[in-house]
């Protein structure tokens, strides 16, 4: 049970972030189609970063003294560095999308195309391989927070919430949760919440009463990009044992899948991502999840062929859109570009 | 100057010289990041930085390297192999074009592609050639990859027309739902390659039953290179691709749906209908270039694809975008990227570079096609229209 | 020095690209007074205001407050200034509370968070001081106009504006609701308040204005007393020529029943319940029937359900004779249909479609401009041209002009053409005039009439009061869905059939 519960929220945290990355950049009027490319940017930042930062002696001396509080800042460190990089790549959009006034899903499409290209050439120069790691230990031995972490003896048992919720788990998924929480109450109270969904449904009341859309939509395209850049970074650290190699497994589409099922609210988000989460790791790890604890690995067992485990999460997806689709509500003004001369 | 602003003024050169532009700009982006990347590197230094962007713009001329320096001319094997790759960009491209003349954004050509496959290779290797001439299989495994694909890419078609799902999301979810597919069936089946011990995750070429595209001389043209009479079924379907959509009913209708969908159903077009055709014309269209690929008969296919969606559908986005969309275009777009995809070769195997930047200059090009109205109106600085307002 | 004047508009002008909207234009308001800006649909009104409320710069001209010149740079500005204004089509977010629009824009803050507890105080306090009935928690896309109408005002109050704009405020209204609001108007005006009143109904400007300035085709034309002139007076100004306020007609002489429609309903996309009720009419060649009714009451749907475009769950329709309640589109207009849609961008043309591709819409299939599913590109052309030439289109390029570039009058006249051509038993024709000048709109009602006297059937939706009296032979009011009064235009009164239109009274079964 533990393991569904970590492997779920390890999947899930970043679809849940990256999708509420969807919602501030939707609900200001902008299709963040580009929320895969923002998150494979993030991760490819936040991975070069940490290598970056392994070669000055503050953190070798803290990976071998075992002063764990100081690699938690690294990774918070990284965290902020993927979500500026996000941020400053998703003005691409935005400046194609408001100023420019393009089709946003081609613009977005775009980005989705450049941020591999880009990553894969310069991993590729960087790392002389398609991969790009940590020079020295991994995602595991640097930021992992475990027993050790607090100086327990890892035989010691925690009970069913301590080894789930405190036993392997990094910090990065409990400020994805924090994030997400403080994000979602500024969006519904307050002022610039207000402001940005008004921009997102009628730009053009919104204009008449003094709010400046066009700096609205920027705003909620960067916080878009710098949540999907953290997302993407996030993602690296806790599924793919912190290596960037261009590419992050079609996540941020699934978080726009989730965005549209939660019908663009951050509580049904949440949930939604649990669900996604849930399916992927079932994808997953389907071979030894043990549901109930006696030691049979029920679903490796049945027989379904792993493809169909695999395929799984996206099947799923098509099923539940294809139910919620008629009664989902996208923010009405999205995907048209304000233009404030017009007519 | 006069002639060049008459030039400027006809809408079609226009759009013309803003996608010459567009290619100018992606080109040199990626020229400077080259640049940039080369003077922070200690290893390529001036004069790698020098070849690399030669290599960007002029790729397509390199013969290779001879005393350090890179020597130029006509490469048959380079110009045979663009024309071999271009075949199926320009069928993704037309399958991307077309479903944008209907209003449609068709993301779903790699799962599309990935379907042809399927169908191509299963029809190609699994029907005897003792007993079948192999240019019936041949014909076969053609029709059959494009109506697997016609069926695969009528799905979002579906999904959109009577759910009104985003056939963006459905597209995605599509694609990676083949990808598993494909793998799934491939590892069932008994058309993995054993013979050649080699490599292993691959499926036999079509040629181990006897079955490949025609030449149709154009070995003799490229000697040494991949190339065979794909690509001129491919410039053949684009031709008539254009035909249906410029000339028929059926693309006056697919067009009407695309610019207009209320106002194709007030005048009793059915928009459903003509949706799920759209994309199932779509999907026919990729599948088809996956189809000329593999029938090539000098190309294995690696079926443990579950976790990779193949290029050429993805890149189907962008020659159909730098061709506006215009099927005949499509065929030079196809074949420029194809070009860019030879260009990134020499890149890897003749300077410090890779590939990869040849997929950043499609990303820019991509990007800049985003807000090409905004380009062309720059271009002709155009008067806006007057008397517009008289009744 | 005090000004005679709260706020002065001088010499302003605005250019958009290929027009200039506002030419020279003077407008002076006087402090307490209702001041009328009179004009055609696209004379500049719009436009004017606009630059006064800061959503436009103008090129030329200055505008003073109290004497003094101010610039407005946005709608802050303007704000700042005590200016408000109630748009034509409402600046409302649908998904949002009534409060919530209220404070938008003026929200109260503590560290950020919204605080709405004063700003639900203070606009409660307004709305029963003014009368103006809200309810502060619902949603707007679940309120009447009326009410969303209210809101805007309370938008306006909530912010202290003094100067008050309205901007065609009484398209959307019944006649009992306008009779209201000038009410309203006229005690904001008593308390002080200053108020410009945008609109081009002569009737609502002789009951309440003190002023009224006219525009026509973007230049100033004049200013005058409304106790010194008439509404004659004011037409001839607003048209730059002497109008036919009457729409000339001989008396109707129906023939056969073309369309019987029985029992229709047609369910709600909105609600659950169904935006049409039971509805049963007739329509008979050479008369004209109109559907009258404040917008929003099911005209519609059941026009929608008519035609096919929405799926009917009940009744029958029956057109020549022929049961067509399951037809589809195509089979409903070959059977005997034309149909002027209402949203001539949205349904009546595809804006991004030349001109000649666009007049064979419905035709294209007919093997008159097809042959084995190639289309004959001649044929297309030689139609097209004569199209234009009979029903004088007028517009860049002719026939290879794209329909988006066209002005609106000439679009609507290309549907026509195109409709009438086709030349079937049954017109329906919704808002055919819907923003168009006076010149269009007098030669769409002659189209019309000409379509009824060569025996057609027409049935004609309309909002608009005097085209419903003029036009029609027959009035059949809508009220939520149903219809709820059938009216000889020649027996009853505006005051009748606005006490139809808003429900208050109603035709016990029908005819």
């Amino acid at each position: 049970m533990t393991f569904v519960v970590q492997q779920t929220l390890l999947f899930a945290i970043p679809l849940m972030i990256v999708a509420l990355a969807g919602v501030f950049a939707e609900r200001s009027g902008i299709i963040n189609l580009a929320l895969e490319g923002i998150m494979i940017m993030g991760a490819f930042v936040g991975v070069y970063f940490v290598r970056l930062m392994q070669d000055f002696d503050v953190f070798l001396d803290a990976a071998r003294m075992g002063n764990y509080w100081t690699l938690q800042g690294l990774e918070l460190l990284a965290m902020l560095v993927a979500a500026v990089f996000g941020a400053l790549f998703s003005l691409l959009l935005s400046f194609a999308a408001v100023n420019l006034k393009a089709d946003q899903t081609i613009g977005g499409t775009a980005l989705n195309l450049m941020a591999p290209a880009l990553v894969l050439f310069l991993v590729r120069i960087l790392a002389n391989q398609n991969t790009l790691q940590m020079t020295q230990g991994d995602a595991a031995s640097w930021f992992m927070i475990k027993k050790s972490t607090f100086g327990v003896d890892k035989n010691v048992q925690w009970g069913f919430l301590g080894e789930t919720f405190l036993n392997k788990v990094y910090l990065a998924t409990y400020i994805c949760i924090l994030v997400f929480v403080v994000l979602s109450v500024i969006l519904y109270f307050t002022k610039f919440g207000l402001r940005l969904r008004a921009c997102g449904e009628n730009p053009q009341a919104a204009d008449s009463l003094g709010i400046n859309v066009y700096r609205m939509r920027y705003a909620g395209t960067t916080i878009s990009g710098a949540l999907a850049g953290m997302g993407g970074f996030v993602y690296a650290l806790t599924a793919t044992n912190c290596t960037a190699n261009g590419d992050v497994a079609g996540f941020g589409f699934l978080a726009l899948a989730v965005m549209i099922f939660g019908n663009w609210k951050p509580l049904n988000i949440a949930l939604g991502a649990l669900l996604f989460g849930l399916f992927k790791c079932i994808a997953a790890g389907y071979g030894s999840i043990d549901i109930n604890g006696d030691g049979v690995f029920m679903l490796a067992e049945i027989g379904i062929s792993s493809h169909l485990y695999r395929m799984l999460p996206y099947l799923i997806t098509l099923i539940v859109l294809s139910f919620t689709s008629k009664k989902s509500r996208a923010p009405k003004a999205e995907g048209i570009p304000y233009d404030k001369g017009s007519r | 100057m006069n002639k060049g602003k008459t030039l400027l003024n006809s809408d079609s050169s226009r759009k013309v010289f803003a996608s010459l532009l567009s290619i100018v700009i992606g080109l040199a982006v990626g020229a400077l990041v080259a640049a940039i990347v080369g003077l922070s590197k200690d290893n390529i230094g001036g004069k790698g930085i020098w070849d690399g962007v030669r290599l960007i713009f002029l790729g397509l001329l390199s013969t290779g390297r001879e005393a350090g320096q890179l020597t130029w001319g006509f490469n048959p094997s380079s110009w045979g192999n663009m024309l071999f790759r271009a075949t199926p960009l320009i069928m993704t491209g037309l399958s991307v074009a077309v479903a944008f003349k209907t209003g449609l954004f068709n993301i779903g050509a790699p799962g599309q592609y990935l379907m042809g496959t399927l169908a191509t290779l299963f029809i190609a290797l699994e029907i005897p050639s003792e007993a079948v001439p192999p240019a019936i299989i041949w014909l076969l495994a053609f029709l059959g990859g494009m109506l697997a694909g016609a069926l695969w890419g009528a799905i979002p078609g579906l999904l959109k027309a009577f759910l009104n799902i985003n056939e963006v999301l459905a597209c995605i979810m599509t694609n990676w739902i083949a990808a598993n597919v494909v793998t799934w069936l491939f590892d069932i089946s008994n058309l993995k390659n054993v013979a050649e011990g080699t490599k292993t995750g691959y499926i036999y070429k079509t040629t181990f039953n006897n079955v490949a595209t025609s030449k149709m001389g154009l070995d003799k043209l490229f000697p040494e290179s991949q190339v065979n009479g794909g690509i001129l079924i491919a410039i053949l379907i684009a031709i008539v691709v254009y035909i249906i959509m410029n000339k028929t009913t059926l693309g006056y209708q697919l067009k009407a749906c695309g610019a207009n969908r209320h106002a194709a159903r007030y005048a009793g077009i059915p928009d459903k209908r003509n949706i799920i055709l759209s994309m199932a014309m779509a999907g026919a269209l990729a599948a088809g270039g996956a189809s000329l690929y593999w029938l090539s008969g000098n190309t294995e296919f690696y079926w443990i694809t579950y976790q990779a969606l193949p290029a050429a559908g993805f890149n189907g986005i962008p020659v159909a975008l730098l061709a506006l969309n215009h099927p005949i275009a499509v065929v030079f777009s196809g074949i420029f990227m194809a070009m860019l995809n030879i260009v990134g070769q020499q890149l890897t195997t003749l300077t410090a570079y890779n590939e990869y930047i040849t997929d950043v200059v499609i990303a820019v090009i991509v990007y800049l096609s985003a807000f090409s109205l905004v380009i062309q109106m720059w271009l002709g600085k155009r008067k806006a229209k007057k008397g517009g307002k008289t009744v | 020095m005090q000004s005679e004047y709260i706020i002065e508009m001088l010499n302003i002008r605005k250019e958009f690209p290929g027009i200039v909207a506002n030419d020279d234009i003077t407008l002076q308001l006087k402090s307490g007074e209702i001041h009328a800006l009179l004009g055609e649909n696209g004379a500049g009104k719009s436009t004017l205001m606009s630059v006064l409320f800061g959503l436009y710069q103008p090129e030329q001209g200055v505008i003073k407050k109290n004497g003094e010149v101010v610039t407005i740079n946005n709608p802050n500005d303007a704000t700042a200034l005590n200016i408000g204004m109630v748009h034509q089509h409402f600046k409302l977010i649908d998904v949002f509370t009534v409060l919530d629009n209220i404070i938008l824009g003026a929200e109260d803050t503590r560290m950020g968070f919204l605080q709405k507890q004063e700003a639900r105080k203070k606009v409660e306090e307004l709305s029963r001081r003014y009368g103006l009935k809200v309810d502060l928690n619902a949603k707007v896309e679940d309120i009447t106009v009326g009410m969303q109408q209210r809101v805007e005002i309370l938008k306006m109050l909530y912010r202290d504006n003094e100067i008050l704009i309205f901007d065609e405020p009484t398209a959307v209204l019944t006649p009992q609701e306008i009779d209201e609001l000038m009410a309203t108007m006229k005690g904001f005006a008593a308390e002080g308040k200053s108020i410009l009143f945008i609109t081009h109904k002569l009737n609502e400007i002789m009951a309440v204005a003190d002023r009224c300035t006219v525009l026509r085709k973007g230049k100033y034309i004049g200013t005058v007393n409304i106790a010194d002139t008439t509404k004659q007076e004011l037409s001839n100004m607003m048209v730059g020529r002497p109008v036919q306020l009457q729409v000339e007609k001989k008396d109707a002489n129906p023939g056969d029943t073309v369309l019987e429609v029985k029992g229709l309903t047609v369910p709600s996309k909105i609600h659950k319940n169904d935006a049409v009720k039971n509805v049963s009419f007739q329509v008979r060649s050479g008369e004209i029937v109109c559907i009258a009714g404040i917008d929003g009451n099911g005209q519609t749907e059941l026009i929608h359900g008519l035609t096919g475009l929405e799926k009917t769950s009940g009744g029958t329709i029956t057109l020549c004779g022929k049961d067509i309640s399951r037809g589809s589109i195509r089979y409903r207009s070959e059977t005997g249909m034309s149909h002027i849609p209402e949203d001539r961008h949205k349904h009546g043309l595809v804006l991004d479609f030349t001109l000649e591709q666009n007049m064979v819409l419905q035709s294209f299939q007919s093997s008159r401009f097809q042959k084995l599913g190639f289309i004959k590109n001649d044929a297309v052309r030689a139609y097209a041209d004569t199209l234009i030439e009979q029903y004088d289109v007028r517009s860049g390029q002719g026939p290879v002009t794209i329909a988006r570039s066209m002005s609106g009058g000439n679009q609507q006249k290309a549907i026509i053409a195109r409709e009438m051509d086709r030349n079937k038993p049954l017109v329906v024709a919704v808002q055919p005039t819907r923003g168009l000048d006076v010149g269009a709109i007098e030669h769409i009602h002659k189209e019309l009439v000409a379509q009824r006297d060569a025996g057609k059937a027409v049935l004609l939706v309309s909002l608009e009061l005097d085209e419903v009296m003029n036009l029609s032979d027959r009035i059949l009011v809508m009220y939520e869905g149903e219809i709820v009064g059938e009216l000889d235009p020649k027996t009853t009164t505006v005051q009748e059939l606005g006490l139809y239109m808003a429900g208050a009274k109603k035709a016990e079964g029908g005819k």
